[in-house]
């Protein structure tokens, strides 16, 4: 009876502990959600100005974007099936589910990087006008929030790895999780107000 | 959003099916907004508004079957604190895009950027080539050979260039206007042309100029620059 009282107040104390937690990491997004705000409004403010050079509708290639879209999208889709398994405990089916998310996440920085590449190697930079500026900054900024996603998730699995599944990690990968869900939510808008806003 | 162990274990069937749903509605709300765009089935405002209602819809999906949000114990803070965050949201941007666009309208930059460098024939800022002379055209050459100018007058359309060729021993200072006091060409004065080298300017500015070689003020030429 005791034991049992015991155990449920360790079982409530550990969720407070992760309601916390999450809450607090909840926040965390909540003021990164505005700083992409603040570049998204300063994208819509400056795209016009090209300077009289090539814009949105002559850079961008709405098939590559909507690629990119369908990858963020399955592997926010495939991190929720890891986290189904990480609330069982299914420490395989977290490793594959979270792999998966992880291939995703590669494949989608590298189309994002071969845009980027192509579009300086043809001399549209940074510094050429305040369109481009703004475009680079804005999916740069989510690009790397992308890279220190995959980064976390890799340091996160290896402990996976190596330590097994604890309530402790199931709660770094919930938040870990919760990143990704709003970087794809936050690519939704960069695919519908830089990509198809471009060709409208 | 965030749940106890035993009560997941219970919901867990309805959490995968949330995902699928939800994984579902998402390419739904990417698919109909791209086709919108490739087949212009609508356009203008109108297609921007759809394909605006459609990023809304899709997020609201993924905050709904992805994130469960709202469905922690209550109070729900994140709730809260995520609704305050969409209303700073929407003030910041929303503020931002109705303030310059009446800046756009008021002012008109683009138009006074280019009316400035028109009347002031700026042809170049920083290395780049302005709207005034944007494309190449013909080039003229003025050769100088034992002080003497050739050919004396040339005749240019603007945005034509014109080539100062140095064949004497001494550097040539071209200069333009009447001697000592020198007018500026286009933003040009006392041009050095090194002995046996060449220097090229663009003809941005309309009009008829005198050039000399300010070392050697009867070196002089004419040349008249007309609108095309």
């Amino acid at each position: 009876m005791v034991e049992n009282n015991k155990n449920n107040l360790h079982i409530d104390h550990e969720a407070a502990a992760t309601d916390r937690a999450m809450f607090g990491f909840w926040i965390y997004l909540m003021t990164d959600l505005l700083m992409f705000a603040v570049l998204f409004a300063v994208y819509s403010v400056l795209f016009k100005s090209t300077q009289g050079g090539p814009g949105g509708s002559e850079l961008f290639s709405l098939r590559l974007a909507l690629t990119e879209t369908l990858i963020l999208l399955t592997s926010s889709f495939t991190v929720g099936l890891a986290m189904i398994a990480a609330r069982r405990f299914n420490k395989s089916q977290v490793l594959f589910w979270f792999g998966v998310t992880f291939a995703l996440g590669v494949a989608f920085l590298s189309i994002e990087l071969k845009e980027f590449a192509e579009l300086i190697h043809e001399g549209h930079t940074l510094k050429i006008n305040a369109f481009l500026s703004s475009f680079f900054i804005l999916v740069g900024t989510h690009g790397l929030h992308i890279t220190f996603g995959l980064l976390w998730m890799s340091t996160t699995l290896a402990y996976v790895i190596k330590r097994g599944l604890n309530s402790q990690l199931v709660r770094k990968l919930a938040m870990l999780s919760l990143f990704w869900h709003f970087l794809d939510i936050v690519w939704i808008f960069i695919f519908t107000i830089v990509y198809l806003k471009a060709f409208v | 959003m965030s749940a106890v162990g035993h009560e997941v274990k219970q919901s867990e069937h309805s959490t995968t099916r949330s995902y699928v749903i939800g994984f579902i509605l998402s390419l739904i709300f990417t698919f109909i907004p791209y086709k919108l765009v490739v087949n212009k089935t609508v356009t203008g405002t109108a297609l921007l508004i759809s394909i605006l209602v459609f990023a809304l819809l899709q997020m609201f999906v993924q905050i709904t079957f992805f994130l469960h949000l709202g469905r922690g114990p209550k109070p729900r803070w994140n709730l809260y604190f995520f609704y305050s965050t969409v209303g700073i949201i929407l003030i910041v941007v929303g503020g931002s895009i109705m303030i310059t666009n009446n800046l756009h309208y008021n002012m008109m930059p683009s138009d006074q950027t280019k009316k400035l460098l028109n009347d002031e024939n700026i042809y170049q800022i920083g290395g780049g080539r302005t709207g005034v002379c944007q494309a190449q055209h013909e080039n003229h050459r003025v050769n100088i050979s034992d002080g003497l100018v050739s050919p004396l007058y040339i005749t240019a359309q603007k945005c034509d260039t014109l080539t100062f060729i140095n064949n004497d021993e001494k550097y040539l200072e071209i200069s333009f206007g009447l001697h000592p006091e020198h007018d500026a060409y286009a933003g040009e004065n006392d041009i050095i042309v090194r002995s046996g080298k060449s220097k090229t300017i663009t003809l941005s500015e309309s009009g008829s100029f005198r050039f000399h070689n300010h070392l050697q003020p009867e070196t002089a030429g004419y040349f008249t620059v007309k609108e095309p």
